[in-house]
């Protein structure tokens, strides 16, 4: 199959849950960025992270291996820093093959509440 | 030209940096001598002149141990295996090298270091002088490796160390206040392979489990991910013995090597750490704590994980694991972000449990405090006081970590 997607993704409305309740792993509140390469090639993936308050960081290196997907939480990421959790961000996903990016967040603060929506292609 | 012709001493107006970019200083002369009798000129110089003088090595404390105004010492000209015995396991190498050089040097001629930590960009001599480590139940810290070498004391004489059990149990874990090593004589194995295999899993899969595990492994360790409960468990052993698999743990890593490949990885990405030991039977109990204030205050902010490792009792005067089997439990924080508050705040719980922080990480202990710490505290004391009677190698940091306010 050829690479489907794009090269550029947006995804405005980031903010990882602070608290969690129930069982972790499964329960921890999470944010996920779901990236999808339907290519032949590995995708080589960079994350930017912008906030409200201070400049963007980045890049994020990932690797999307071909016609594979990979879903990574944004708590985990910690290179070259933590996401904090608890406060707005937006990310820009560039990848050199093209991808498919869905977000997904769990909030399990106050009960579990689970939200996806596609991020916007931008090229 | 001699060297009473000309100053010993380079000025210099560039800072110095740590690995971690935490710890910047200015000395005001930085040397690089290439040899013992450059050093000595250097020693006798700064004595000359009431100046302090500190070896900064690779650079790799998050501590102020190589901190100095006055005269940083670089050994990076004193490198490279110089003698060994394969037969009887003893190598000596130059102050300078690092272990990682180190290790693929004795490889070549059939030995090896008993353990290395997680990373081995660190020399020789920094790690003996400040007791770093790896992990393993019966497997000490690699100060204990030190049998012997050659230094230049505070009188700028260059010197064979003396071969007594107490001038030994000094200098193991002595962080260049006794003379500054220009070669180490280090106890060593014959080489060795081993099977490297990483497994993930969560904390409540194993937490039941950890005692077993690390009997049941030449080397052990866990990362625990503050973010998530889940957990890494890396063990070491020779080819074909060490668990077959861990209930409930997915393996990741499965790779077979000489020792120095294997025992260390590659560390790009930089970070502050803090670190205590504690005795083995409280060590649980302290993680516990320690994950729960995590859990409760620092996630916000903190992703790095933390790191659980053993090392065996030993008997330097200064070393952590003085006199008891050991857990060491280490907190990490990118260096990009604020790390005094949250070590701040876990140091206490450390303390609670008898925590000796490491001599190269981060810590807001003094000599009064770490005096309690160590039951060979005046011993030490008396040999550094012998070697440097009028303190050249005590820095201000250095002098509130051993002598107090």
């Amino acid at each position: 199959m050829k690479a489907l997607g794009h090269r550029t993704w947006a995804v405005p409305g980031g903010r990882v849950p602070e608290r969690s309740t129930g069982a972790e792993p499964e329960q921890t509140s999470h944010d996920l960025l779901c990236l999808l390469n339907t290519g032949p090639k590995d995708a080589a993936v960079s994350i930017w992270v912008f906030y409200e308050h201070r400049e963007p960081v980045g890049p994020y290196p990932l690797t999307v291996a071909a016609r594979r997907v990979r879903h990574v939480r944004l708590n985990d990421l910690i290179d070259p820093e933590a996401v904090p959790l608890g406060m707005e961000y937006g990310l820009v996903v560039r990848s050199d093959v093209p991808v498919v990016v869905q977000f997904w967040r769990q909030d399990t603060e106050r009960g579990k509440a689970i939200a996806t929506t596609a991020a916007v292609p931008l090229d | 030209m001699s060297m009473a012709g000309r100053s010993a001493l380079h000025p210099n107006r560039g800072k110095i940096t740590n690995w971690s970019g935490s710890l910047t200083f200015r000395p005001r002369y930085l040397e690089r001598p290439r040899n013992e009798e450059e050093l000595c000129a250097v020693v006798r110089a700064a004595a000359r002149k009431g100046l302090k003088v500190r070896p900064v090595a690779a650079r790799h404390s998050s501590s102020p141990i190589i901190a100095t105004d006055d005269v940083a010492v670089s050994a990076e000209h004193f490198t490279g295996l110089i003698e060994h015995d394969t037969e009887e396991r003893w190598a000596t190498v130059g102050a300078g090298t690092s272990l990682e050089e180190a290790g693929r040097a004795l490889r070549e001629v059939g030995l090896a270091t008993h353990n290395l930590g997680d990373v081995n960009v660190q020399t020789v001599t920094g790690a003996v002088s400040t007791c770093t480590h790896g992990s393993g139940r019966r497997l000490t810290n690699l100060a204990t490796m030190l049998i012997g070498g050659r230094m230049v004391t505070a009188d700028g004489d260059a010197i064979e160390l003396e071969h007594t059990p107490d001038m030994l149990h000094a200098a193991r874990g002595s962080m260049g206040t006794l003379g500054i090593f220009t070669q180490v004589k280090l106890r060593l194995l014959p080489r060795y392979r081993l099977r490297r295999r990483e497994w993930c899993t969560t904390l409540r899969e194993c937490i039941d489990r950890i005692e077993e595990l690390s009997e049941g492994s030449r080397n052990f360790d866990l990362y625990w991910y503050p973010r998530s409960d889940r957990v890494k468990l890396r063990t070491l052993d020779p080819p074909g013995e060490g668990p077959e698999s861990i209930p409930g743990a997915r393996l990741v890593l499965d790779k077979e090597g000489w020792s120095d490949e294997v025992l260390s990885r590659q560390r790009v990405l930089r970070f502050d750490e803090m670190e205590y030991a504690m005795p083995i039977g409280r060590g649980m109990e302290c993680f516990q704590e320690v994950r729960e204030r995590i859990m409760e205050r620092h996630r916000r902010t903190v992703g790095w994980r933390v790191l659980y490792r053993f090392v065996a009792a030993d008997d330097a005067y200064l070393s952590t694991a003085h006199g008891r089997d050991t857990v060491t439990i280490s907190l990490h924080q990118n260096n990009t972000l604020d790390f005094a508050g949250y070590f701040d705040d876990i140091e206490p719980i450390f303390r609670t449990h008898g925590g000796r922080p490491h001599w190269a990480k981060k810590h807001g202990l003094g000599a009064e405090e770490l005096a309690l710490l160590y039951p060979k505290w005046r011993a030490f004391q008396r040999v550094r006081r012998r070697m440097d009677p009028d303190g050249l190698f005590l820095s201000p940091p250095m002098e509130r970590l051993l002598e107090g306010p």
